[in-house]
């Protein structure tokens, strides 16, 4: 006899499949609802707008108001959330009055001499009057890298602030602002004084009356130059900035991050209100509006932007509240686990900043670190097994035949020509640069003679000194200034071996303008090769530096330190992102400058000063990530010519330049051929060049590791972190865990659902340890879908309501002109579980006795 | 099909009746415990507090509601009564504190703020002292976001979820807030909260850390049916009953309980 009959079997395994069935569909369908949480909450970037009516009233003669002046002034910022130190934010306005006198430099002091700009500037504290003090902005807490813009002393005459209708009786007395001075203030008595002290996030006050009373991130040649500016705003009122916003990493003393909120603030000058007769007070500018002011003359004192902080001029303001994301750091503060670190390439900077968090911050996972080093050390250090993963961008050839590698796609990004290129005339910035792979390859083999030292190169003696006097350059890129420069004689690359260079010496080498360029062809203007370079051999994953020439001078310094000029032009540095903040300071790092402390002591060479504004030419190769995040302009590449590799154009006509975007790397990343699970995707130079929509820097950023051999618990989370990668991390956004700009997202469908496929597939094998049989079959690439659905799963991690991702309790962030409106939330799972459950009784409940009935009924 | 129907009632009933006598029992033992705490003047008022540890007590007369308060949003935390979102300053300090409270199971603590609440007077008792809160109205998705408290101001916002339509009260989907304001005088904030929460803590999330119990009170639950079974045919049915009843009936409820945690923590 058996102890069961067949029958009670069978219901106990029907109910523990139940069982089964309810707690796996209500975990997962749990995690579903509060993805849509996440999405309704992060919606977009926080771009901001605002408009407020800003007006000029100055009393009579007779002793009546007199509206002088009113408009509309409105005021957008892009993207306002979870910034991080040094982004750049797009700023643009309309309704400011006409800007006149425009400065070369609208940076820090240098934009003082300017007649009605509109004064932007990073203060600390929210615009909000319900909120308590400390958390308040004002003027106290608004950033300015000199004095001079925010303390003034002068004659009583022109002292226009003591005449400012909307001042408090208090600020119009003679000594106003900050009151008992420090020394070294050295106050006359005789003037008109304001002191507009500086309070730091530590509290303590700066009395910035002198250059020694400023807040230690002023002081002269901090490594940050100013951000503050007061821009100008075209005839008609309107005008756009890129502002770049410090977080407390970059100024301790300002102190933004994401538990301190800050804001920028605009005050549109348009000239103090005055409630006397004053002259000085009521004066218009003398300054035509659109005209500039090179000679850095002296302005009307009403409409400058020195009083920015007058009481007429900053009730003008507009503020934008700003949010932080988390410092760099804060996986090493909040998270004491030991971390999982991840190796290789710097292409995933960004990505990963704001990735660690997602992983750190979540006890469930693994606490994910990841550390930049070049491709190839990254990969030998999986190889050795020191590491259990690294992110590079192409196969490599495996040592030990015995190793089985995996390659998971996990990002879409690639490199780009970064540039800050000024227009001559003071009109701004260029914003558009077209560069061919001979120019690239004209600056990368050093054919530029950069100054007379270079001329005595000999065999180059002829080529011009710098890319802007190559007629080829003036072809492609008309209307720049002639001067020669020796930062505009190199671009700024790596120093290590990089799959970037690789990549972008590939993209050389399969130019037939660039190939016969370096394989020693002269140029259809008679510009040859630098004789070092010639036949090089590309591609190559670190360029070399090959030229040992050291030009003879009559110059003591140059005599007392010899050294390759070439050489000290390029001077490559070590990281991408350093590159990147070289381009954002318009600093080259051309060592070329002649320094010594004191007349006695013996020259150095060093790095040459930073650009100024008015006059920058600088190149250099960055990531689309890091030239996302720093809002740097790109060059678009060439990809496709029907111009004949020997001669001479005008223009860029018949020659095709794409620039990084969305819809060029979806083109690129298309044209990618799965070759199995061990090998990166087929993606070369000569492939893209057929495509000629697709842009030439994109690369594909891979995760590798081993498939057999490697520790259980660390395939584990490196297969998490695929998986999690490239899915949720493949979510547009600012926040946590969030794919950042400067990254093509890496979907189901589409053109990447090839990578998603393959990385899904690694992901297993990874995570198994099992290595397959044979190398998978490739699978033919399917034709890929016009439109791109959004991303099927989004992030598990729930986003307060309202708030944006990292950031603490949703109520506290409070828009100063909008009111928030409270966040959809809703999950499925709850709203039907209920109903569900009573009718699934009710009818399991009377199915019972009805298949018994009819059981019944049958068999009689 | 019969096997289906009683799993499902059973469910039902727990979370609908069984909780209730769950969650009130949970709620007399942290009253004595805050009761204790309060006396000795031991009880939390700031740093990091564990999990499930009674924070506050609630206490609206006009509508004869008391609640106290726990540590912790997760889902766990929510059987025992309306729990306290960590990375927020406690009831009764100045700025805003969130309270996650469920709406129709585990004695429903949250329901009745959902329902003629408005304008009604709370009391909040901490370890700080007592204060009185104005209850808000009920705000839900699109209505605009009150101003972030000002000075000694605080605010307690009430987290919880309700339905819509004729099965509203057994079908709670949506996430709605309610607002008890107090305009000065709250107490003072020390530092140390935590300045970031699990996912599992968040609005409508589940905790599946509780996978394994679960998986080994399902497991035990096996093998005690399969034992009464057994042991009815050697026994008999009246003593197996004596016996085996109380077993199985612990067993299903401690695996139903621990099965809560996987549904959404506001349900």
């Amino acid at each position: 006899m058996s102890i069961l009959r067949p029958r009670e079997i069978a219901s106990l395994l029907l109910a523990g499949l139940l069982v089964v069935l309810m707690v796996t569909g209500n975990s997962s369908s749990a995690t579903a609802a509060s993805t849509s949480a996440q999405v309704s909450s992060a919606a977009d970037g926080g771009a901001f707008s605002a408009s407020k009516t800003i007006t000029r009233v100055v009393k009579g003669l007779d002793g009546a108001d007199d509206q002088v002046d009113s408009r509309s002034f409105t005021l957008n910022v892009d993207h306002t959330v979870n910034l991080r130190g040094r982004e750049r934010v797009g700023i643009s306005w309309s309704g400011a009055h006409p800007s006149g006198a425009r400065a070369a430099d609208p940076y820090g002091e240098n934009g003082l001499n300017q007649e009605y700009p509109v004064v932007i500037m990073q203060c600390r504290g929210i615009d909000n009057p319900s909120l308590p003090a400390a958390q308040q902005l004002r003027p106290e807490t608004c950033w300015t890298t000199s004095r001079q813009q925010r303390s003034q002393a002068t004659d009583p005459s022109l002292a226009v602030w003591m005449h400012d209708a909307k001042a408090s009786d208090e600020d119009r007395q003679l000594k106003s602002g900050l009151r008992d001075l420090p020394a070294e203030c050295s106050d006359a008595a005789t003037d008109a004084t304001h002191t507009t002290p500086f309070v730091a996030a530590s509290g303590k006050v700066y009395a910035a009356c002198s250059g020694s009373t400023m807040p230690p991130e002023a002081a002269v040649g901090a490594a940050f130059p100013p951000a503050e500016l007061s821009a100008y705003s075209d005839a008609n009122g309107s005008g756009s900035v890129n502002f770049e916003v410090r977080s407390a990493t970059e100024n301790e003393s300002l102190g933004c991050s994401n538990t301190t909120p800050c804001s920028i603030v605009a005050v549109p000058i348009m000239g103090i209100s005055c409630d006397d007769d004053d002259y000085q007070c009521r004066r218009e500018g003398r300054f035509e509006a659109g005209s500039s002011n090179f000679a850095n003359e002296g302005v009307v004192p009403s409409v400058s932007p020195q009083y920015w902080w007058s009481a007429s001029n900053w009730d003008n303001r507009v503020t934008a509240p700003l949010t932080f994301g988390l410092p760099p750091d804060a996986c090493a503060v909040l998270d004491k686990r030991a971390p999982t670190a991840f190796y290789g390439s710097e292409l995933m900077n960004q990505a990963s900043l704001q990735w660690a968090p997602a992983y750190c911050l979540n006890q469930k996972r693994f606490k994910f670190q990841h550390n930049r080093i070049g491709d190839d050390p990254a990969y030998v250090l999986v190889e050795n097994g020191q590491a259990p993963a690294a992110f590079v961008s192409g196969t490599r050839e495996i040592e030990d035949k015995t190793t089985r590698i995996g390659y998971a796609p996990t990002a879409v990004t690639g490199f780009a020509v970064g540039f800050v290129i000024d227009e001559p005339n003071n009109a701004g910035e260029r914003t558009q640069l077209n560069l061919n792979a001979r120019l690239i390859a004209k600056l990368l083999t050093q054919s530029y003679t950069g100054s007379s030292r270079g001329q005595q190169r000999p065999g180059i003696e002829k080529n011009p000194l710098s890319l802007n006097l190559d007629p080829e350059f003036i072809a492609l890129n008309p209307g720049l200034d002639r001067i020669d420069r020796e930062a505009a004689a190199t671009v700024l690359s790596l120093s290590e071996s990089s799959d970037v260079i690789k990549s972008l010496t590939a993209y050389l080498e399969s130019d037939p303008e660039a190939k016969r360029f370096i394989s020693g062809t002269p140029d259809p203007w008679g510009m040859v090769v630098n004789p070092s370079y010639k036949a090089l051999k590309l591609p190559t994953s670190e360029f070399p530096l090959r030229d040992t020439f050291v030009p003879t001078s009559s110059l003591e310094c140059y005599i007392q330190n010899p050294a390759p000029y070439f050489s000290q032009l390029a001077s490559p540095v070590n990281s991408i992102t350093k590159i990147a903040s070289a381009v954002l300071d318009a600093w080259p790092n051309v060592q070329t400058k002649c320094d010594r402390p004191n007349a006695g002591d013996p020259f150095k060479v060093g790095r040459v000063e930073r650009q100024g504004i008015g006059t920058r030419f600088m190149l250099g190769i960055v990531s689309l990530g890091d030239a996302e995040r720093y809002g740097l302009r790109t060059a678009a590449l060439q990809t496709s010519s029907n111009v004949s590799p020997s001669s001479q154009f005008t223009s860029a006509a018949d020659r095709r330049f794409v620039a990084p975007s969305t819809e060029s790397l979806t083109a690129a990343v298309k044209l990618a051929k799965d070759k199995g699970s061990r090998s990166a995707f087929d993606l070369t130079q000569p492939m893209l060049r057929k495509q000629p929509a697709a842009y030439p820097g994109t690369m594909v950023v891979y995760t590798t590791a081993k498939l057999r051999g490697l520790d259980k618990g660390e395939a584990k989370k490196v297969s998490e972190f695929i998986k999690i990668a490239t899915n949720e991390g493949q979510t547009p956004g600012s926040g946590n865990g969030q794919l950042p700009d400067g990254y093509l997202p890496i979907r189901k469908t589409g053109a990447t659902a090839a990578l998603y496929a393959s990385a899904q597939r690694v992901a297993k094998l990874i995570a198994e340890q099992r290595e397959p049989a044979a190398p998978a079959t490739p699978k033919p690439s399917k034709p890929a879908a016009a439109a791109q659905p959004p991303v099927a799963s989004a992030p598990a991690e729930v986003a307060p309501a309202a708030a944006a991702p990292g950031s603490t309790p949703t109520d506290s962030v409070v828009a100063t002109d909008a009111t928030v409106a409270t966040a959809a939330q809703s999950s499925g799972p709850a709203g039907v579980l209920l109903p569900l459950l009573i009718g699934l009784a009710v009818l399991a409940g009377l199915g019972g006795p009805v298949t018994r009935l009819v059981h019944t009924w049958r068999s009689r | 099909m019969s096997v289906l129907a009683v799993i499902c009632a059973w469910f039902v009933a727990q979370l609908l009746l069984f909780g209730g006598l769950e969650q009130s029992r949970a709620q007399d033992r942290m009253y004595d415990d805050f009761r204790e705490q309060l006396a000795a003047a031991t009880a939390p008022v700031g740093g990091i507090v564990p999990p499930g540890a009674p924070v506050a007590l609630l206490n609206v007369p006009a509508l004869g509601w008391q609640q106290l308060v726990a540590e912790g949003t997760s889902s766990g935390v929510l059987l025992d009564g309306p729990g306290h979102r960590r990375d927020t300053v406690l009831p009764g300090q100045a700025g805003v504190s969130i309270l996650y409270g469920r709406s129709s199971t585990f004695g429903k603590p949250f329901a009745a703020m959902l329902d003629g609440a408005a304008g009604k007077k709370m009391t909040v008792t901490t370890g700080q002292g007592e204060l009185t809160y104005t209850i808000g109205s009920v705000r839900r998705a699109g209505d605009p976001m009150p101003a972030a408290p000002a000075g000694t101001g605080s605010r307690i916002t009430m987290v919880t979820a309700e339905g819509g339509g004729r099965l509203g009260s057994l079908a709670p989907g949506d996430v709605v807030y309610v607002d008890a304001v107090l305009a000065d005088g709250a107490f003072v904030a020390p530092a140390g909260r935590l300045n970031a929460i699990g996912p599992a803590e968040t609005a409508m999330a589940s905790d599946t850390s509780v996978m394994p119990a679960l998986a080994l009170s399902l497991g035990v639950l096996a093998v005690a049916t399969v034992g009464v079974i057994v042991a009815r045919r050697r026994f008999g049915a009246i003593r197996t009953w004596l016996i085996g009843a109380p077993i199985v009936i612990a067993l299903a409820w401690l695996a139903s309980d621990l099965m809560t945690y996987l549904l959404p923590n506001l349900l």
